[in-house]
């Protein structure tokens, strides 16, 4: 079963967010990326797959800060194919419909059963990656999946709603599933593989066509959340903090 | 056939077997087995090692740190090695009992002092003997749970079936007047006379009884020695003589097979560590100084060590007849054998290898497996959280390394940036006492006690990195040597003179395990012995005393791995605090139970933990409120500890330079 994996990188929310001076998109220049959390499951999920049932993991990304480091420990991890889109890098002026259409066009070339992506990302201002991929390249598409089982080509699924329904599915491959989570919590890699991976395994950079956004909501304008006037900062350290909500549920006549 | 004559040939017969049982039985052992391991790195220090010999082996020295039952087997040792002439004694008497049944050994057999010390010798083995099964089958230490009970009690007999039947022997001589130094042997004679009135043929049988006894105890003892920890005996000499003389807090390089780092099976262990497994007595020192032990954690040090010396044996035994026992080879070292708890649970606290007698190391075999388990990702979420951020932000915390230096926001005045000008004290904060807002205040309060006493100090800001110490015991030692490259870099740029840490784990690897031209000639201080030469040379005073009652607790990676235990008790005296001491303090302190990377792991299902242990020690001596600390990490331990058993109103738990502050 051959199965790929296309990535994207979000800024790490542990720095400060800026507005960039144009009010319309984040300041860059503090920006540091993180693989997307949920990608990582995907990731895990592709892994346990090919654990079972053989055949090859690919994984696709843009280029940008760190990526080389998600390729290698990814290929350090059992992904046998790493697929890296030059020319244009996350941070660039990019939406998730231009993401799509730049993956779908490899998706399309290596012709996987399944597509597996990380069901959504914090920073998806155009909708999230995996429907908008799966339109592009015509496949069926199921998100919140936190359970895949392959057999005879034949794909279920387990698709979580909220409120904790589960519902079970059968799903006609090739497809794209939006995964929520992965069997398995995504395994550790210790740095030394990553370091043989780095030695001894290569990137297949291939360079990105011209991107096109089209389909995506413009931004007008970026601010951070502002304080609404009914709201009330409570300042001081935990237990300072802890004492007065107690004292407000008080008032409130909630306990 | 004459009695003597046949009974010189069933002795040769019976020594033969012998001798070739045991022979075949320490071939397999020593020879083929330890074969199958890993050559050891080149000695060296011959001199120190011949010491250690003497000194531990000969002396016992570090048996005393249990007194009686050191004394008891000192004795026992002793008393065997006075004891063996005599045995050769029996021996050769049975081989040329066919010509010569009035054998005598020539000189030591009659040397009368000789005599004496081994009379006195074989009385005080039976009393030490007796005192050693009463500890076995009626104190029954803790210590002793899991070892192997019957074994032990039956060498324990053996040894006072051999002396109990040569003082019958030597007694019945006594009384029968064949024996000429018999004022020499009192207490041999005062056996020989319970046999006084007795027919001069019936003191024959028992004679010959006694013999016979003596022999077979002695050489059923010599084959059944390699089965088991009496090997001890043997393996003692060569386990001492090869030990390791490194510092403690330096790992052995990381072994690595076909790129695969870690231990996973027992051929992957050098000789020299082999060697350990076979020493180890099951004498359970270790076992009862283990933290992770006392809070119910499945790890004892001994049963680790039982079972891989059973491993090697078995293993050895299925290899060698494939038929036989092939499920042994089948059984995964790291899984099966040592399951990943018992790896996981290990502190690092190095109470286990200072406590072994016979310098087993304990900790080094637990990180090599660990290293294993690390290479195949098995390790709990939170300890894997941990690694992911501190090979992503340098810091187990998953914060910015740029908010690494925040606390020193609310300082007054700039902290000096150690890479942009050049300064005598280059600070290495370490991760806990940078981003654990919990303690911030006591860094802070570190500041303003450098500030006060002038000391011209900097920092590196974002490009101080985890100094890497317990990700290294973790077993992660790829991102051990990727914290050190990015420390190493860092430090490249810094102009500096000495570098100092509050955190002993920090100031253990910076001073022993960085690669020596990081740190050049330059000393590696602890905040503890950096105030302690302020306080002595002047620049530091302190005007008020103190008066309060406090204890201290000893960092593991400060006292036992480093050696470091006055200057941190000089600087409470010069608070003028009172200190009392702990029943486990200096080399014997107990472990806040952090060490090793167990701060980043889940707790698992655990009985009391160490940390509250601790509290509690602290807070039953009279009239002590305060427990003083010297590291972050107890100080996060302890804290919490105080607080969740309900003792935090009675303790403070308090670093040391706040006690200094207050005493400014």
């Amino acid at each position: 079963m051959n199965i790929v994996v296309p990535v994207k990188l979000v800024p790490d929310l542990v720095e400060d967010l800026e507005i960039d001076e144009s009010g319309i998109t984040l300041d860059t220049s503090w920006l540091r990326l993180i693989l997307n959390e949920v990608d990582e499951h995907a990731l895990e999920q592709a892994l346990l797959l090919k654990e079972a049932h053989g055949g090859t993991a690919s994984v696709i990304s843009l280029d940008g800060e760190g990526v080389d480091d998600v390729l290698f420990s990814s290929a350090a991890k059992g992904v046998d194919h790493l697929i890296k889109l030059t020319g244009l890098e996350f941070g660039d002026d990019l939406n998730n419909h231009a993401v799509a259409r730049l993956y779908g066009a490899i998706v399309e070339r290596l012709e996987p059963e399944l597509v597996l992506i990380g069901v959504q990302a914090h920073n998806d201002l155009d909708g999230s990656l995996g429907p908008l991929l799966a339109e592009y390249v015509g496949m069926p598409y199921v998100g919140y999946v936190s359970g895949i089982t392959v057999t005879d080509g034949k794909c279920r699924v387990l698709k979580e709603y909220p409120g904790g329904l589960i519902a079970e599915m059968d799903v006609v491959l090739p497809a794209v599933l939006g995964v929520q989570a992965a069997e398995a919590p995504p395994r550790y890699v210790a740095i030394s593989r990553i370091r043989q991976a780095m030695k001894t395994v290569s990137l297949d950079e291939q360079a990105a066509a011209d991107p096109d956004s089209g389909g995506g909501p413009t931004i007008d304008s970026m601010f951070k959340p502002e304080t609404g006037e009914r709201a009330t900062m409570i300042a001081g350290d935990e237990e300072e903090v802890a004492a007065k909500i107690v004292d407000l549920l008080g008032e409130l006549g909630k306990v | 056939m004459e009695y003597h004559t046949a009974k010189s040939i069933v002795v040769v017969v019976l020594l033969l077997v012998s001798l070739a049982v045991f022979g075949l039985r320490v071939y397999r052992l020593l020879g083929a087995n330890l074969r199958r391991g890993q050559p050891n790195p080149p000695f060296g220090s011959w001199g120190e090692r011949l010491w250690g010999v003497i000194k531990f082996v000969g002396g016992q020295w570090r048996l005393f740190r249990f007194p009686a039952p050191g004394i008891a087997h000192f004795i026992i040792f002793w008393g065997f090695l006075a004891l063996v002439l005599t045995i050769l004694q029996a021996i050769i008497e049975g081989l040329v009992a066919f010509s010569n049944p009035e054998f005598v050994l020539p000189v030591v057999g009659s040397f009368g002092p000789l005599a004496l010390l081994q009379d006195l010798f074989a009385t005080l083995v039976v009393v030490a003997v007796v005192y050693a099964l009463h500890l076995r089958l009626i104190v029954r230490r803790q210590r002793f749970e899991g070892s192997h009970k019957a074994q032990a009690v039956m060498v324990l007999l053996f040894i006072l079936a051999i002396v109990v039947s040569l003082q019958v022997i030597a007694g019945i001589r006594i009384e029968a007047g064949e024996d000429t130094l018999a004022v020499w042997r009192p207490i041999a004679t005062a056996v020989g006379a319970l046999f006084a009135g007795l027919s001069a043929s019936a003191m024959e049988v028992i004679e010959e009884t006694a013999y016979w006894t003596h022999l077979a105890v002695v050489l059923a003892f010599l084959t059944e020695l390699p089965g088991g920890k009496h090997f001890h005996v043997v393996t003692s000499i060569p386990a001492v003589l090869l030990r390791n003389l490194d510092p403690p807090g330096r790992l052995p390089p990381a072994p690595e097979f076909d790129g695969e780092v870690g231990v996973s099976s027992i051929e992957q262990y050098r000789r020299r560590q082999m060697l350990d497994f076979y020493t180890c007595t099951e004498c359970g020192r270790c076992q009862e100084v283990c933290p992770a032990h006392a809070s119910g954690l499945p790890l004892s040090p001994k049963l680790l060590m039982m079972n891989l010396r059973d491993n090697l044996i078995q293993s050895g035994e299925a290899r060698r007849d494939e038929r036989r026992d092939g499920a042994v080879l089948e059984k995964e070292l790291v899984g099966d054998v040592i399951s990943d708890e018992v790896l996981w649970a290990c502190v690092t606290c190095f109470a286990c290898d200072q406590e072994c007698p016979l310098f087993i190391e304990h900790v080094t075999p637990i990180v090599d497996m660990r290293r294993h388990l690390v290479m195949e990702g098995r390790m709990d979420g939170m300890l894997q959280e941990a690694m992911a951020n501190l090979g992503r932000y340098g810091n187990s915390f998953g914060q910015s390394e740029r908010s690494r230096a925040k606390w020193t926001r609310v300082i007054d005045g700039k902290v000096k940036d150690a890479r942009r000008e050049p300064v005598e004290y280059l600070w290495f904060v370490g991760d806990y006492a940078s981003y654990n807002s919990a303690i911030t205040d006591v860094t802070r309060t570190t500041a303003e006690v450098f500030r006060h006493a002038e000391l011209d100090f900097g920092l590196m800001f974002d490009a101080e990195r985890n100094a890497g110490n317990d990700v290294r015991r973790v077993g992660e030692e790829g991102l051990f040597e990727m914290l050190t490259e990015a420390n190493t870099v860092a430090l490249e740029k810094c102009e500096f003179q000495t570098i100092v840490t509050t955190d002993p784990h920090t100031y253990n690897v910076l001073k022993i395990e960085y690669p020596p031209e990081v740190i050049g000639q330059r000393s590696v201080l602890h905040y503890s012995e950096l105030l302690d030469q302020m306080l002595s040379d002047g620049r530091l005073q302190l005007r008020r005393g103190l008066g309060y009652r406090v204890t201290y607790h000893d960092p593991c990676y400060l006292g036992r791995y480093n050696g470091v235990y006055d200057a941190p008790r000089r600087i409470i005296e010069a608070t003028g605090c009172d200190l009392i001491e702990m029943p486990r303090s200096g080399d014997r302190a107990l472990c806040c139970g952090a060490g090793g990377g167990r701060i980043w792991m889940e707790e698992g299902e655990t009985g009391e933990r160490p940390a509250i242990m601790r509290v509690k020690e602290a807070a039953a001596l009279a009239g002590v409120d305060t427990l003083v600390v010297t590291c972050p990490k107890d100080l996060v331990m302890f804290r919490d500890a105080a607080k969740s058993s309900g003792y935090a109103d009675r303790l403070a738990v308090r670093d040391l330079i706040e006690l200094v502050a207050e005493a400014l």
